[in-house]
């Protein structure tokens, strides 16, 4: 009942964030036969770049005339960013909205769970960015098939799957706040900083030996496309880290919104 | 077996007082009014009822029920009525209504049409677009529609004209009359007297008393001002006044008595004025609280 409530209420958001980011990539891709075509002068444009630049895009080892090389500097750049502000944005509200318009109190009235509350919400977050990534990774694969190069299958679909857990780790985080915190403006407010802040500090993380360190915590570099199109693989490590945020932020949401007081 | 039974129960937002050792039993089929001014406790005790907050302290059964571990099960037999109605805007009334009656799994378009034709009130306006009182009546077939063993109305009748109040008292009146208890928060002493056969009175958390509304009515006072034509003797007095009050040649006071013997009283003299009124609910407590 609130899944399919909550589906319907999101399929605007879902329709437009899908097409805009969707149309971007496709875009973006298109571009590409031009950019191989002009190789040696782009190449001759990316020297005179100042080093950090090169090494926080990965384009020290990536190269713009492979078609994948070229994805995972620009494309793959915008899909991370761009879908996990979707990703907080979505998870923020799903329960927020709720406690905003005073609504829970009708909601709670009624024979229903908390628990089942939560579980109904959290299923319609996972469904919508699945679905926003699978049109994306279609609007990808068009996009790919249009440069007609050749690309390797096995690191498109994990350069698929990984935006896809990344904004599951966002969204997670995000609902967790929502289970303890009030007013949606602050939970969105802070979990959009915290997308920008991780990505930051994956950019520094990168750029400087001095705090290699720093990637550990921040999710983009679980996702980075440099080490996926390298090794061809997501480090086991990091898929473990990023598991256990999803489980134990859902596992406290629970949690908390059982013992939660509902005043509105 | 009470249909509700609350048994010292107390709440504490933090350090802030909600409730305090609130005991008392509605018995089966019972009307019974919870009265108390604003920021009483009122909405407290209904909450914790409802599951919507947990208790610091006591216990608090409905059905025979704890209202804390098996607040699923009571709310299927439980209509709520909020004293602030809170829907969602991009719905229509009727699909509010039938959201609603899914989680009862429980279908009644039948009920619905006939609640909302009595209520005046229009299936198919958005929520959006409807007035405070016309939510208020959503509110009501919303509570009403899934044939619920217990009614609990917070401050039921803010905002419904009085012509649609009247329907609204003939509803409950109906319900009460098939054997649903009702439990009737207001702070209008005059809807709670005429609605219900017991009261609780509850101020800053506290219980004051539970009361038949028979014995509320004979401590039944007024609030009475009389303006006299010219000077009157300060010494004049009506029997049965408290605390008189004068002001030139008008007289503010409570009156306890019977009406009857103080319009005696002052047919005697000349009254240019006279305005008789409920007191407020603050004087009735003053009222308790003296004795």
């Amino acid at each position: 009942m609130i899944f399919r409530r909550e589906i319907q209420r999101n399929l605007k958001g879902l329709i437009i964030w899908t097409l805009v980011i969707g149309g971007l990539t496709i875009l973006n891709l298109m571009m590409f036969p031009d950019v191989a075509k002009q190789q040696a002068a782009i190449d001759q444009l990316i020297k005179q770049l100042p080093q950090t630049l090169i090494k926080a895009f990965g384009m020290d080892k990536l190269s713009m005339a492979d078609p994948m090389g070229y994805y995972a500097t620009k494309g793959y750049l915008m899909i991370i960013l761009f879908g996990s502000i979707y990703a907080v944005m979505l998870a923020g509200n799903m329960l927020s909205k709720e406690h905003n318009e005073k609504t829970i109190e009708f909601l709670l009235s009624n024979p229903v769970k908390r628990s089942g509350i939560i579980t109904q919400k959290l299923l319609a977050i996972f469904t919508n960015l699945l679905i926003f990534n699978l049109l994306i990774t279609v609007a990808n694969y068009i996009g790919f098939k249009m440069t007609k190069a050749e690309f390797d299958m096995g690191v498109f679909l994990l350069l698929s799957i990984a935006p896809l857990l990344l904004h599951l780790v966002f969204a997670s985080i995000a609902f967790l706040l929502s289970s303890r915190m009030k007013k949606s403006r602050n939970i969105v407010s802070i979990s959009l900083g915290l997308v920008f802040v991780m990505y930051f500090l994956d950019i520094v993380s990168s750029v400087s030996g001095k705090f290699e360190n720093l990637k550990y915590i921040t999710p983009y570099e679980y996702v980075d496309a440099v080490g996926i199109v390298i090794n061809k693989s997501i480090s086991t490590t990091y898929l473990g880290i990023m598991f256990a945020v999803i489980v134990i932020s859902n596992f406290f949401a629970y949690w908390i919104y059982q013992r939660r007081d509902i005043a509105v | 077996m009470p249909v509700i039974e609350l048994q010292n129960l107390t709440k504490y937002y933090g350090k802030h007082r909600g409730i305090k050792n609130i005991t008392f039993d509605i018995k089966e089929g019972e009307i019974f009014g919870f009265i108390g001014p604003n920021g009483a406790g009122k909405s407290t005790t209904i909450r914790i009822l409802l599951n919507l907050i947990y208790p610091s302290g006591g216990k608090a059964y409905i059905f025979g029920k704890n209202a804390v571990k098996n607040s699923l099960e009571i709310r299927k037999d439980i209509g709520y009525l909020p004293s602030e109605v809170n829907y969602y805007d991009d719905m229509r009334v009727f699909q509010l209504l039938q959201y609603s009656q899914a989680f009862y799994g429980n279908e009644n378009p039948k009920k619905m049409k006939e609640l909302a034709e009595r209520l005046d009130l229009n299936l198919n306006k958005r929520i959006e677009d409807l007035s405070l009182g016309n939510k208020k009546k959503v509110g009501i077939i919303q509570a009403l529609i899934h044939s619920p063993k217990l009614l609990i109305l917070d401050e039921p009748t803010g905002g419904l004209d009085p012509l649609i109040r009247s329907v609204f008292f003939d509803l409950l009146k109906e319900e009460n009359q098939k054997g649903v208890a009702i439990f009737f928060s207001s702070h209008i002493l005059s809807e709670v007297q005429s609605m219900c056969s017991r009261v609780a009175i509850i101020k800053e958390g506290e219980l004051i008393k539970v009361e038949s509304v028979e014995n509320l009515i004979k401590n039944q006072f007024r609030k009475v001002t009389v303006t006299f034509e010219g000077q009157m003797e300060s010494g004049f007095n009506i029997e049965g006044g408290k605390k008189q009050e004068w002001e030139g040649n008008t007289v503010h006071l409570l009156y306890g008595g019977d009406i009857g013997n103080m319009i005696q009283t002052l047919s005697r003299v000349q009254v240019r004025d006279l305005l008789i009124e409920e007191p407020s609910l603050d004087e009735v407590f003053m009222h308790y609280y003296e004795n």
